[in-house]
């Protein structure tokens, strides 16, 4: 069943002779489960993707179906509560809260949903150990190694149990192995489970561990390296 | 337990106490939002140096406000203590001579026809002298006032009334020059002498302790020290000192009056005439001597230290504001609307000014306790509470600096950049 549709979608920055033009009619289409690596050089447009489907951005055309629902059209406000509830967010470089330890770097997210209550507690320590970071909980980012921070940025995306979870190079400021770790880890995390994945990468050895692969360059879809990518594409 | 849990009782608390109105609660969420909380206690507590920093400036601004408010009360006490707190609805000076007391002089006559006037229940006469005392280790010019037997006016902080010729009672700051109970004042060049019998307290005149003496005492000390002015050196030029003594008795500088209820200040005045000014004591303590000009220049001074607080809370609000602008995008990416990241600057905010208007008492109580008495600082709580508000109210003012970058910070620059 898929569950992100991109469907023409062009970005464009100005106006007359001076518009740029990040993105350009690009569509693929990802079912539940899934890992979507997105390649491409710098300044393909791969982080702008990325931020028009998380609805930090809105296209210039074309529409982004998440669960059969438009949300390209949402409000700031709207989209932010989507974000909220059903969208996992992980930054290139992490953006944990310094002054907060690893766990409550974690409950900050049902904390901007309201109140934090016991099943988040648990979660949160359920996460932790899933990413071998139970010892680390109530360590503050400055005292957690670059892999174990980017590990705690990833277990914050999932506390939402998100539908979809967009990660922005989660590997470049980690050595390759650690990388690797990274990303199987996040591959394992949404294999079998209802939800799928969209995973920004300049490095294509971090691709092989996805399901699927999108090669972006001048915001043009390239190739798609698994069948049924661009297939199933309106 | 993390910090947000405590508030969140705090919060329920709230819900569980009976509802006074909607915006009431809508404002009490703003500022106690269990939500905005967690982040705003935790970057209190991660970054203590940082904010004790930004308390102690704010404490300064609060401390100068607090020093300048206290320092103007005392100004105010120093220069129209004796004069403004004269018992009576309205005081009335001699035409042509207001604001000026020292010019001022009423006849027997004309305190009579002010007792006499329609709508007066009382009235009593009111001398001043200016005199010199050169009896005490430091030598002080006092302001000599004349009561008619209205001394219950007078707060006593020690000693008694005065219950005749020859007695006075001094204001508390003439104390410092050595004078206390049962000293005899010297004053020159009158030689003329007074028993202190009691001490009294916020009873100046432009900065000079106020002694209170009975009618007969201030028109004998009157009429030599006007005999004195109008002759020269070799003692010519002098009229006769019986003819002044029968012009001068009776009379006195001004008259306090008590007015019949429901009548009004503008009626007496219209049925005096223009022969004399009719004003409250208040207005009368604030015109003249410069008053009106130094009330304004006090007024500026606390004025601008206040906007000067709000200016230090608005920059420092700003520049963390501005030092953590990846950390606000990555928050707004995650689904934090602007509100929620305003509302944690408000708590911060809520919290710190408390701490720094510690600090800002702290010093002020170090600084006044400090300083002599004929410095003219007076503590006034209420006055000091009235300026914590402000405090308050500026600090919340000074944070709208950071909503504007707060509002213009896109929650996309935290995917790292958009590629363009």
């Amino acid at each position: 069943m898929s569950l992100l549709e991109v469907r023409n979608v062009s970005k464009s920055y100005g106006s007359g002779h001076a518009s740029v033009t990040a993105l350009s009619d690009v569509s693929f289409v990802l079912d539940e489960g899934r890992l979507l690596a997105v390649l491409g050089p710098s300044g393909s447009g791969k982080t702008t993707l990325l931020s028009i489907i998380a609805g930090l951005l809105r296209p210039t055309s074309g529409q982004i179906i998440i669960d059969g629902k438009p949300i390209h059209l949402r409000s700031n406000r709207e989209a932010a509560a989507f974000r909220r509830s059903r969208v996992g967010l992980v930054f290139q470089d992490h953006h944990l809260v310094h002054y907060l330890t690893a766990k409550e770097n974690l409950l900050l997210v049902p904390h901007l949903s309201g109140r934090i209550q016991h099943q988040h507690r648990e979660l949160a320590s359920s996460l932790l150990g899933e990413f071998g970071l139970e010892a680390r909980a109530n360590h503050t980012p400055s005292m957690l190694s670059g892999g174990e921070r980017q590990r705690v940025a990833i277990a914050r995306a999932l506390m939402n149990e998100p539908r979809i979870m967009l990660v922005d190079e989660p590997t470049s400021n980690l050595d390759t192995e650690r990388g690797r770790q990274v990303v199987e880890m996040l591959s394992r995390h949404i294999s079998g489970r209802e939800m799928t994945c969209v995973m920004v990468t300049h490095d294509p050895r971090m691709a092989e561990a996805a399901d699927e692969a999108l090669h972006l360059i001048d915001g043009r879809v390239h190739s798609a390296d698994a069948e049924g990518v661009l297939a199933s594409a309106p | 337990m993390l910090p947000t849990d405590i508030l969140l009782i705090h919060a329920s608390m709230i819900a569980c106490t009976p509802r006074v109105t909607d915006s009431a609660n809508i404002g009490t969420r703003l500022l106690i939002d269990a939500r905005s909380g967690m982040l705003a206690v935790k970057e209190l507590l991660g970054s203590k140096l940082k904010f004790g920093l930004i308390a102690l400036a704010i404490g300064l601004v609060v401390s100068l406000t607090l020093l300048m408010a206290a320092m103007s009360e005392g100004l105010l006490t120093g220069m129209t203590g004796a004069k403004g707190s004269l018992a009576g609805d309205a005081l009335v000076f001699q035409g042509d001579t207001y604001p000026i007391l020292e010019r001022s002089v009423l006849s027997a006559e004309d305190l009579q026809r002010i007792a006499s006037a329609e709508g007066v229940a009382n009235s009593y006469g009111i001398g001043h002298v200016i005199v010199s005392v050169n009896s005490t280790d430091e030598p002080f010019d006092a302001r000599v006032f004349g009561l008619g037997d209205r001394f219950d006016q007078l707060p006593l902080v020690e000693g008694d009334l005065v219950s005749g010729p020859g007695q006075a009672v001094i204001d508390v700051t003439a104390k410092v020059t050595g004078v206390g109970i049962g000293d005899t004042l010297g004053l020159t060049p009158i030689d003329e002498e007074l028993d202190v019998v009691g001490i009294t307290e916020d009873r100046q005149y432009v900065m000079t302790p106020a002694v209170y003496v009975d009618l007969p005492t201030w028109e004998r000390l009157y009429l030599v020290t006007a005999l004195g002015r109008m002759q020269d050196a070799e003692g010519h030029g002098a009229p006769e000192p019986e003819l002044l003594a029968r012009q001068v008795s009776g009379s006195a500088s001004i008259a306090a009056v008590e007015l019949e209820e429901g009548f009004t200040l503008e009626r007496l005045a219209s049925e005096l005439g223009s022969d004399f000014v009719v004003v409250t004591p208040e207005e009368a303590a604030l015109a003249g001597n410069g008053m009106p000009e130094m009330v304004v220049a006090i007024g500026g001074i606390q004025v601008v230290s206040l906007a000067i607080g709000a200016l230090i809370v608005g920059v420092f609000s700003y520049i963390t504001t501005l030092h953590k602008t990846g950390q606000i995008a990555a928050i707004k990416a995650l689904g934090a609307s602007n509100g929620y990241v305003y509302r944690q600057l408000l708590v911060q905010i809520t919290l710190l000014v408390p701490v720094a208007s510690a600090f800002g008492l702290a010093m002020t109580l170090g600084a006044s306790l400090s300083m002599p008495p004929t410095m003219g600082l007076e503590p006034q709580p209420e006055r000091w509470a009235i300026t914590l508000v402000l405090v308050y109210i500026m600090a919340y003012l000074g944070s709208l600096f950071s909503l504007r970058s707060i509002l213009a910070i896109d929650p996309a620059t935290a995917l790292d950049r958009a590629e363009h």
